[in-house]
């Protein structure tokens, strides 16, 4: 078994490590001839499965093993593997590569990288202020001082600090040792990826950012909301209405997971829904694209589609989910991977969100992340 | 009477901040002392492991100083005081921004010490800020002879220096959970190697278990020689010492844009770190983990033996007491021939130098833990929301809240005034009543007196 491979777009690795260890620490990755698969499965929320072409995100890439495809399957901590790769980030030159320290299997990434001086973090000890504002009055009194002279843009001739010592800056080699388990194919053979019927809605998600920010509003006002009523249902009502009294006691057992309606429809709209006893908040996007389908991956015409049925039957038929405000909040971490996402709901049971990360070097080339979210019964 | 007073400029207060803010991480109070020529702030911490001393020159750092002396104390004055208090009073004030948090900076801040026999003895430092305001602060101190750390420079052959914002950055690659650092040369590769490793090694035979995926990041660091000004090491030499000391001086070291040098000996023995910047030379002595395995297997793999090194702090007592926390008693002032007055504890706490072994584990390391890698701005927004999240910034979140009691301030208000209150509120039992009417009656056997008309 042999696994060693130079590491490129170490960013984008790490934005999607970063999102997967939002949702569960350990992960399970599965290697072979041509993909990188990374599968997150927590005991509750939402699944992940990224399956990323092998030359995204390496390079001089060698697999070797007994099993097809060169398959290596392997547990590891996302944690460390973050920790690693954000300390590649911007260094020269990183590799990664499976091996054996005292008995135990490691993913080793060797890191070379330079340390960067950065002045500005030094206290300049009284002499830096007032040398940087004697150079700026310099310059205002000098007679040639028009805007065509070079000389004049900082920019162009950025001031450096007196380089006293002559020694010249070398790369260090940082050597991260990644704990991993090595599996067995028997014991991931049983893990499936989710089945999901047909989707009723299909749409393409407003910024995740914007998403995001909105649900974690939503989410804490809920928090807020179901305390404050909790309290009120205690203090003053109880004794006047006992019916309402049981409705206030099962929403305080829902505010330590509140529930937000997330709903689509196939005529480009988006909807956002809190609904307590206290407050009802809504925020909708309109505007957004129901892309088309590929007739040719379809298992049945595309008019008889669930999402035909859901587009004859107007902008007023919903698909919607019930999310936990904060598995949701944990899914919408993988905003930072910056890729276009769409959402496919399968109403009132569940939603499936890819996010498609593109290549940098391949304008034509994505990679899908796939999130398998389900609804929460009313 | 006066018994020492010096002014500082803008600058000199943000270093001295710098100063106590990394003193801080080792320890709760610092002990001052002022010479004719130099202001030292010194300080060991709980467990003797480490000792670190700021040396300021009177005649560079200070804009004005005045060392008086007193009859007790003709050529050093010395007192212990509290850090938390002190980086209260030099706290920097934000100076790069408009116009409005300039006249808030500080503009200078005078420093005088009031002592002798029937005063009251105070520090009082008046701080002028550019807006007009002055802060004036009273602090008490307590009388008490400095400890110093003894180093031997002559037995300390093994040295090496190299910028220290380099180093700083180096440990930003280094995973928050580790707790010691091996620093090793190779003389083959011409190579200086730092190795980071924990003493929780997982026993064999678990290999099977997830357990093995909880082991932290092993991280090995290999920096050329060439780097390194004025290296000179036994070659395959292993020196271990604490991370999170070592962090909280590169903390500190990385302000100034200079060198930090390294001199030390063998495992066991101190080793001391020390770099200087416009006439504050700080030096940090630091116990390293004494291991008499070492020498014999320091061919082997530095994991293997760590993991049969015990802890630094434990471990480097004895040598403590014989070599760091010797105690200077070379001007013994014992503070119970002052008067009594002067010796002002301002509270009760753990006799700092004892020589037997403290058994408090070290300060946390919580404070340093600014310098992991940190993440790029943006990815705070990432982050999964936390509604039960008490402490979240007020404006950001949907949060909405009253303050339910009705102290003016309940931060300032101390236990001991709770306590007080309490006995005040509770009244004396009325004499009058114990005849009358017990409060605990019912209201139909109190209406035989005739006090309520039906």
């Amino acid at each position: 078994m042999r696994f060693r491979t130079d590491l490129k777009n170490v960013k984008t690795f790490s934005k999607l490590v970063a999102a997967l260890n939002s949702l569960e620490k350990l992960a399970w990755v599965r290697l072979d001839d041509d993909t990188a698969r990374f599968t997150v499965i927590p005991d509750t929320g939402s699944q992940v499965w990224a399956s990323l072409s092998a030359d995204l995100i390496f390079d001089n890439y060698n697999i070797q093993s007994a099993e097809p495809n060169n398959t290596i399957n392997l547990e590891l901590p996302l944690g460390p593997l973050l920790r690693a790769l954000r300390s590649a980030s911007g260094s020269t030159y990183a590799n990664l590569r499976l091996t054996k320290k005292e008995g135990l299997p490691m993913l080793s990434m060797t890191i070379h990288t330079m340390t960067k001086d950065d002045p500005d973090k030094a206290r300049g000890a009284g002499a830096g202020p007032g040398a940087a504002a004697g150079a700026g009055y310099g310059y205002g009194a000098d007679p040639d001082n028009d805007p065509g002279n070079p000389f004049n843009d900082p920019d162009m001739f950025p001031q450096e600090p007196l380089e006293l010592t002559l020694r010249r800056e070398r790369e260090k080699i940082i050597t991260q040792d990644i704990p991993v388990r090595v599996l067995h194919p028997d014991t991931v053979e049983t893990i499936m990826q989710p089945r999901v019927r047909e989707p009723d809605v299909h749409i393409q998600f407003p910024p995740l950012l914007q998403l995001k920010a909105i649900s974690d509003r939503f989410t804490k006002l809920a928090a807020t909301a179901a305390s404050s009523s909790a309290f009120s249902g205690g203090g003053l009502f109880a004794s006047t209405n006992t019916g309402s009294g049981g409705g206030l006691g099962g929403g305080g057992s829902a505010s330590r997971h509140p529930k937000l309606l997330l709903s689509a429809n196939m005529h480009g709209s988006l909807r956002l829904r809190l609904a307590t006893d206290a407050l009802d908040i809504t925020s909708v996007w309109t505007g957004l694209e129901n892309p088309d389908l590929d007739a040719s991956n379809l298992p049945m015409p595309p008019e008889e589609h669930p999402s035909a049925r859901f587009r004859a039957a107007g902008p007023d038929k919903w698909a919607t989910v019930r999310l936990d405000g904060r598995d949701w909040s944990r899914v919408l971490s993988v905003g930072r991977l910056e890729g276009r996402v769409i959402g496919c709901f399968a109403d009132d049971h569940a939603l499936i969100l890819y996010v498609y990360v593109p290549h940098t070097d391949d304008m034509t080339a994505e990679d899908v992340v796939t999130y398998y979210i389900t609804s929460y019964s009313a | 009477m006066v018994v020492l007073n010096f002014t500082l400029s803008e600058e000199g207060v943000a270093v001295l901040h710098d100063a106590l803010a990394c003193m801080f991480k080792f320890s709760d109070d610092v002990c001052l002392e002022a010479r004719k020529d130099k202001l030292t702030l010194s300080t060991l911490n709980l467990s003797k492991s480490a000792y670190i001393c700021f040396s300021f020159a009177v005649n560079r750092f200070f804009a004005r100083y005045n060392f008086e002396g007193t009859p007790q104390h003709r050529d050093r004055f010395f007192c212990q005081l509290y850090i938390r208090s002190l980086l209260t009073i030099f706290r920097a004030r934000p100076t790069s921004g408009d116009q409005r948090d300039r006249d808030t900076s500080i503009e200078r801040c005078d420093v005088a010490i009031d002592d002798g026999v029937g005063r009251k003895s105070r520090l009082v430092a008046r701080v002028s800020f550019r807006n007009g305001i002055t802060a004036s602060h009273s602090l008490p101190y307590e009388v008490k002879t400095p400890v110093h750390a003894k180093f031997n420079g002559d037995e300390a052959r093994n040295h090496w220096a190299i910028s220290s914002r380099t180093l700083r950055q180096l440990m930003d690659h280094f995973s928050p959970g580790i707790e010691l650092l091996d620093i090793n040369t190779d003389d083959e590769n011409r190579i200086v190697n730092f190795t980071c490793f924990t003493e929780k090694v997982q026993k064999r035979g678990v290999v099977n278990n997830e357990a093995v995926l909880k082991k932290p990041l092993h991280t090995n660091i290999a920096v050329e020689m060439d780097e390194f000004d004025d290296v000179e090491v036994e070659n395959k030499l292993h020196i271990i010492i604490s991370v999170k000391d070592f962090r909280a001086i590169l903390q500190h070291a990385q302000m100034t844009s200079g060198a930090l040098t390294a001199n030390y000996s063998h495992p066991g023995r101190p080793l001391k770190l020390s770099y200087s910047a416009d006439g504050v030379l700080c030096e940090f002595i630091l116990m390293t983990v004494g291991e008499k395995t070492a020498l014999v297997q320091k061919h082997k793999n530095p994991q293997k033996n760590a993991a049969k090194a015990p802890a630094p702090q434990l471990d480097s007592t004895s040598h403590r007491a014989s070599s760091v926390a010797s105690e200077n008693r070379s001007n013994p002032t014992p503070s119970t021939s002052r008067p009594p007055q002067n010796a002002i504890q301002t509270r009760p706490r753990q006799p700092a130098f004892e020589i037997r072994p403290s058994p408090m584990p070290p300060p946390t390391t919580a404070r340093s833990s600014g310098l992991f890698v940190d993440q790029t701005e943006e990815d705070e927004q990432w982050e999964p929301v936390n509604p039960d999240e008490e402490e979240e910034e007020d404006d950001e979140s949907g949060r909405l809240g009253w303050n339910n009691t009705n102290e003016p301030n309940p931060s300032s208000i101390r236990i001991g005034s709770y306590l007080s209150r309490q006995a005040e509120a509770q009244p004396e039992p009325p004499e009058h009543l114990v005849s009358g009417i017990d409060p605990t009656q019912r209201l139909e056997e109190v209406r035989r007196f005739g006090l309520f008309s039906d």
